[in-house]
């Protein structure tokens, strides 16, 4: 018996010693926990290619388990206003201690050598990130620029809006983090935006507001409304009446004894041309089946008969 | 008589009669309608298949118009009676030589009650061979020929 050890992956005691790792459940484990962890490096690999920019929501402070090094690491990065997706779980998978702890991992847990592979990222595929990365970040801040002209217009053509205080409301909110945005692109060492003259020190929240429906504003509770798909002819629940038939009949078979001839004889099995029933023979002490010999020979006969 | 009872005509008829019937003994009169020892048993038939409807399924087949069938279950003397339960085919010991199916008429309604009762039960216990109740007095005689003798 060998001192006992724990398989994190197992997440089990065992006593076997080098063995365990060779047997089929920590083989399984080990698959499960591989291909859980493939879609996450495979996301994180497309995003090399393609680095997407976008604006900064708490949902980008997730956390991804690498299972190699045994800590959490933070899945995208963000700095301020924006986040680079999947750039925090790219930066780990191209790190050294990453590429050391999953080269033991592979060896201790005996994984399949060509799986290791996919979940490294070579420093290469690192420096096309960050370069894809600045790309993006730029047209990124391109479009921010355009949809601040295009405010800024329907702002001049508008002074008086119609709905209320809403409009200048995101306007100025909006305006107010494309600010704050520019300001921060600039930390990142990228040609810093112009200011514009109306611009408010920083409100750093996002604005979601509009014109909704409110309680105040009479409108009906979401609950009430009808959808789209429920008002085809409500047809009633529940099974039709030959469905209870049927349960009925099973029902009563139930109550059958299980040893009957034929319990299992599936009544609505096709047949072919040939098929005959189980019949034991008139000579022959056992049933059909050892019987079907004989009446294959004598059909031979007979045909032969019939036909020379 | 044998008008009141459903006739199969071939050889696909009696298979869908082997296959569809569920949980109920099948019996299968090989004969021809004219002949006088198939009219009595069509008489006894006719006159027992409602009372015996939950447990049992008649019908009638004529040799002439299924040759296959004729020949699988080698009918030589008509009428010839075969019993079946969920396909599987049922034996029944009458005292004669031939097990596999009844030959010849019933003497009774009674007897004929008292028998397809006894399949049925041994049936439903899994037996595939059961001992017939009937008085071996009333069991008609006949002399089997082997075959190809």
């Amino acid at each position: 018996m060998a001192p006992p050890q724990r398989c994190t992956l197992c997440r089990q005691t065992f006593f076997c010693g080098r063995g365990h790792v060779y047997s089929r459940k920590h083989q399984r484990q080990l698959k499960g926990a591989l291909e859980r962890l493939l879609p996450q490096v495979e996301a994180a690999r497309k995003a090399i290619r393609a680095a997407q920019v976008e604006r900064y929501v708490p949902e980008h402070d997730r956390r991804c388990w690498c299972l190699c090094c045994g800590f959490e690491v933070r899945k995208h990065l963000s700095h301020g206003n924006l986040t680079v997706l999947h750039g925090g779980l790219l930066e780990h998978l191209a790190s050294p201690e990453h590429k050391k702890a999953t080269n033991k991992f592979w060896w201790e847990n005996k994984a399949e050598a060509q799986m290791k592979e996919k979940f490294l990222i070579s420093p290469q595929d690192y420096a096309r990130f960050k370069k894809s990365m600045v790309k993006s970040l730029d047209s990124y801040e391109e479009k921010e620029d355009e949809v601040i002209k295009e405010v800024r217009r329907k702002g001049l053509q508008k002074p008086e809006p119609e709905e209320g205080s809403s409009a200048p409301a995101s306007w100025k909110g909006m305006n107010s983090q494309v600010a704050s945005s520019s300001e921060h692109l600039s930390h990142l060492d990228l040609q810093p935006t112009p200011e514009f003259d109306w611009m408010e020190t920083g409100q750093p929240l996002t604005f979601i507001g509009h014109q909704v429906q409110k309680t105040s504003s009479g409108a009906t509770p979401p609950w009430m409304i009808q959808d789209e798909e429920e008002s085809s002819g409500n047809l009633p629940i529940g099974p039709s009446y030959e469905e209870f038939l049927k349960e009925k009949e099973k029902q009563k078979l139930k109550k059958l004894p299980p040893e009957r001839v034929g319990a299992n004889f599936d009544h609505n099995s096709s047949t072919s041309a040939g098929w005959l029933p189980s019949f034991g023979r008139v000579w022959n002490n056992g049933r059909r089946w050892q019987s079907r010999h004989q009446f294959k020979t004598e059909a031979a006969s007979r045909n032969k008969k019939g036909k020379s | 008589m044998s008008f009141l009872l459903p006739k199969l005509t071939s050889k696909k008829e009696v298979d869908q009669a082997i296959k569809s019937t569920a949980e109920k003994v099948l019996v299968l009169r090989f004969g021809r309608d004219e002949d006088p020892v198939c009219l009595q048993l069509d008489d006894i038939l006719s006159k027992t298949t409602s009372d015996l409807s939950k447990m049992a399924a008649v019908y009638l087949v004529d040799v002439d118009h299924t040759p296959v069938y004729t020949q699988y279950f080698d009918i030589s003397y008509i009428p010839s009676t075969v019993f079946f339960f969920n396909g599987q085919h049922m034996k029944v010991d009458y005292g004669s030589p031939d097990h596999t199916k009844f030959v010849g008429s019933f003497k009774t309604k009674q007897d004929f009650i008292d028998l397809i009762e006894v399949i049925y039960r041994g049936a439903m216990r899994g037996k595939l061979i059961v001992q017939s109740p009937i008085d071996p007095k009333n069991i008609p005689k006949y002399d089997l020929l082997y075959q190809d003798i």
